[in-house]
């Protein structure tokens, strides 16, 4: 089902954490909501479950306005960080539990239960209590529970917070699977962008209570809208380097070095001082400019290497590269970067 | 125990051995066991002295016919018209009452040297050892005629003086022990049996004695039962309607309403909690009685003024439970609340958005995780309204009539408050071990209502 947040606000008395948000679901689509800390994630999660009432604006299910329908009968399933599982019941009252206040015959509770087990994969599990799971199978019952009642929308809040590495890797894999199976339409609520860009259709991210761009996984890597989306996507992050616009070329500043302005980006005004963003992955061997600096660290990662330069003025760029034995720490390297692959951004940050 | 011992004999041996013994007891202190222990000492001593002896002495006293009369410490052998009845009714032993009620003069060594100390002249006495010794009389007139017989020939006032000292009757004379009790009957009787001397100091005895006829009493007297149905009555009224039942739906109140008027809320059910017992009830009586704020309000309706606490039973039952009520909510409120408060917020969230209402969520979420505390509640304010007697004794007393007596009002008026003035202390021991027999029976039996051992067994509330 489609959702829809239109011109949606929230504050906290004084304290406004959503501002005129307006946000479009999909049907069937999931949606990474992404953002630091803080940003407005889960109070955006909140109002879409009814948890909190919104400020101001509405809140549409399909073509149903439910800004004002109580959480009880939007029939949304939520996964919460703490899964918040009912400890005094067993695994299969708790994903019984939304069938049987809705007065679903037994008969039908206990065949949809057994169904939305073999889903997850926990069928083995359903005489236990929750304090008697794993954090893996604790998540699979808590998304067993969100699901048995065919929501409208599936919400997921930090799903993966609390689960080791390997579990994490394994779970990602798993809540996109069941979300695929079911077609239904998610929200992931995460700050971790490589859960974002691996699991979702497409990605919302947020900064203190705005969107600050919508777009898929690889066009938001492509085309960031913004430096902090450009910061944010991508792991080891890009660097920044502060230059001016001099001549239809760019100059850094305080080195004697001079990028191409990149064909995607309109040509400033001399004297315009901006942003240069360059991803690890784009400097590098090949290139059609050339940067100078020393090697000031280097990180074996096993089959690549990372290497920081630092350049004359002090700013410290990064590469990753094939393993290579002829670069060691303090070489001067002069390392190329293709033009193009560079993001070009105004001092406040917009792209440029 | 075993510290004190060691160090009170190590402090008998001569210094040298002190000194070699001195690692070892330093190793002694320093295991942590040994430390446990003696610094628990103190607390062993104050629960033996304070909680296992007054347990104990009850438990003895229960089995004593202790009264005012008869003294805490041993009585004296009394024998008196009531004594004597007794001799008749119980022991059947009209016949040797009888005689030893009467009054009877047997001349007798004894007397001689009273009247030797009195100061009767010598000649009288020689002359009354060789002619009447050892003779008895049945009334005064046979002796004192026998003695105006006597050579000498004593004056009227001698006589009488001289009778008097040969008087042996046993009737309201007091003995202190039983063998000057016995030695005073053979002088009249030499020929009692075992079985009459047992008889007759039984039933002379003042001092206590062991009996198990106040458990008798109490099972066959019909006012047990009434005060029994009584106390079941108001344990169960206050324990269901306010100390678990109001308490919990103002705890649960208290959760779903913001913080500051919820912390007012609970502050004003604490006040009769906090308040004097004794102010707390004299306000419900100023409230209550005949020209009282009741009655002052209500004769604006035409209502005649009247005492309503004690108007009728119905009424002061109204009352007792009420005032019990109110102050046993605010710990039941207090522990159900916090124990709502441990419930991590995101299980409301959860049984929301999985369609539960308020009703719902406090019957499948709430109810089923306080389990634990409200068998803690429903066990100690059992217990503590069992033996509560402060409101009720102030508010009525027990009244009207005896309605509202309850056990332990029951134990007070029996053993310490009595308007006969002879206090029970016997039969009100019996009767607060039976109270502490009913109060270990009702909680073993909510133990195995609530499964105590698969509550103890694991955590319930996990996170
Ligand atoms: N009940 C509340 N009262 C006041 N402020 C709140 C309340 N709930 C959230 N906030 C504030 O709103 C802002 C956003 O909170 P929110 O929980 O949505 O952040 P988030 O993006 O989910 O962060 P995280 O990743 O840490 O979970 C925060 O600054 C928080 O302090
Ligand atoms: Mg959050």
């Amino acid at each position: 089902m489609r959702i829809l947040l239109e011109h949606f606000s929230k504050s906290f008395g004084a304290v406004k954490v959503i501002e005129d948000m307006t946000l479009e679901i999909k049907d069937g689509e999931m949606l990474a909501l992404l953002g630091p800390s803080g940003c407005g994630k889960s109070t955006t999660l909140f109002a879409i479950c009814g948890i909190h009432r919104v400020t101001s604006g509405r809140i549409l299910f399909g073509d149903r306005d439910v800004t004002n329908v109580p959480s009880q009968e939007r029939n949304v399933g939520v996964v919460f960080q703490s899964y918040a599982l009912y400890p005094h019941m067993t695994v299969a009252d708790n994903i019984a539990f939304p069938l049987r206040i809705r007065k679903m015959p037994e008969a039908e509770v206990k065949r949809q239960v057994e169904e939305i087990a073999g889903l997850v994969h926990i069928e083995g599990l359903l005489g236990r209590r929750p304090a008697e799971l794993s954090g893996g199978q604790q998540q699979r019952v808590a998304l067993a529970r969100a699901l048995v009642r065919r929501p409208n929308v599936l919400l997921l809040d930090e799903p993966l917070a609390n689960l080791d590495a390997k579990l994490r890797l394994e779970m990602r894999s798993e809540i996109r699977r069941i979300q695929l199976e079911t077609g239904i339409t998610a929200i992931l609520v995460t700050h971790d962008q490589v859960e974002a860009m691996s699991m979702c259709d497409r990605i919302a991210i947020m900064n203190a209570g705005e969107i600050i761009q919508i777009a898929t996984p690889q066009e938001m890597y492509r085309n960031p809208r913004t430096a902090f989306v450009a910061g944010f996507l991508g792991n080891p992050p890009i660097a920044f380097i502060e230059a001016e616009a001099r001549d239809g070329s760019l100059a850094v500043k305080n080195a004697d070095i001079r990028l191409p302005v990149p064909k995607n980006a309109t040509v400033p005004p001399d004297g315009t001082p901006v942003i240069i963003g360059i991803r690890p992955e784009s400097l590098g061997t090949e290139g059609d400019a050339t940067i100078r600096g020393r090697v000031s660290f280097i990180e074996t990662q096993g089959r690549e290497n990372l290497y920081d330069i630092t350049l004359e003025n002090g700013s410290v760029l990064r590469s990753i590269q094939r393993v290579r034995d002829d670069i060691a720490l303090d070489d001067v390297v002069e390392w190329k970067v293709r033009s193009d692959d560079i993001f070009l951004f105004a001092e406040n940050g917009e792209r440029l | 125990m075993n510290a004190s011992r060691d160090i009170a004999e190590s402090a008998r041996t001569p210094i040298g051995v002190r000194a070699a013994q001195s690692r070892l007891h330093l190793g002694w202190l320093s295991s942590s066991k040994g430390l446990g222990i003696l610094f628990l000492l103190p607390a062993v001593v104050l629960v033996v002295l304070f909680f296992l002896m007054p347990v104990a002495l009850t438990g003895v006293f229960a089995f004593t016919n202790m009264t005012t009369a008869t003294g805490i410490t041993g009585g004296a052998y009394q024998v008196s018209p009531g004594t004597l009845r007794v001799l008749t009714d119980r022991y059947g032993m009209g016949e040797l009452a009888e005689r030893l009620g009467q009054p009877t003069y047997v001349v007798d060594e004894q007397g001689l040297a009273a009247l030797e100390e009195k100061g009767i002249d010598k000649n009288i006495i020689d002359s009354l050892r060789d002619g009447l010794l050892g003779k008895t009389y049945a009334s005064r007139r046979e002796l004192e005629r026998d003695i105006r017989g006597l050579p000498d020939r004593p004056n009227t006032r001698t006589v009488k003086s001289i009778s008097e000292e040969f008087s042996r009757s046993l009737a309201n004379a007091r003995f202190s022990s039983r063998e000057s009790l016995i030695a005073a009957a053979e002088a009249i009787d030499p020929d009692l049996t075992d079985e009459e001397k047992e008889a007759l100091a039984a039933s002379t005895y003042t001092g206590w004695t062991w009996t198990t006829e106040n458990f008798r009493r109490l099972a066959s007297s019909p006012t047990t039962r009434q005060v029994l149905f009584n106390t079941l009555f108001f344990v169960a009224m206050t324990l269901v309607i306010f100390n678990t039942g109001y308490a919990m739906v103002l705890a649960i109140a208290t959760h779903y309403i913001p913080d500051r008027p919820a912390g007012i809320f609970r502050i004003i059910w604490f006040l009769p909690r906090i308040s004097p017992v004794v102010i707390y009830v004299l306000l419900w009586k100023w409230l209550a009685w005949d020209t009282g704020f009741l009655s002052a309000f209500l004769s604006n309706f035409g209502v005649r003024p009247r005492n309503w606490m004690l108007d009728t039973a119905t009424n002061a039952w109204f009352f007792v439970i009420v005032i019990n009520g109110f102050v046993g909510a605010s710990m039941g409120m207090v522990i159900f609340a916090s124990a709502i408060k441990a419930i991590p917020e995101s299980l409301f969230h959860a049984a929301s958005v999985d369609g539960a209402y308020r009703w719902q969520q406090i019957r499948h979420i709430i109810l089923p995780q306080l389990k634990w505390p409200i068998l803690f509640v429903t066990c100690y304010q059992t217990l503590s309204l069992l033996t509560s007697i402060d409101q009720t004794l102030l508010a009525t007393n027990g009244g009207p009539g005896g309605a509202t007596e309850v056990w332990s009002l029951w134990i007070y008026h029996t053993a310490l408050n009595n308007y006969a003035g002879n206090l029970q202390y016997g039969m009100g021991a019996a009767m607060a071990l039976v109270l502490v027999v009913i109060g270990i029976v009702l909680s073993l039996i909510y133990l195995r209502l609530f499964n105590y051992n698969a509550l103890v067994a694991k955590p319930r509330i996990e996170l």
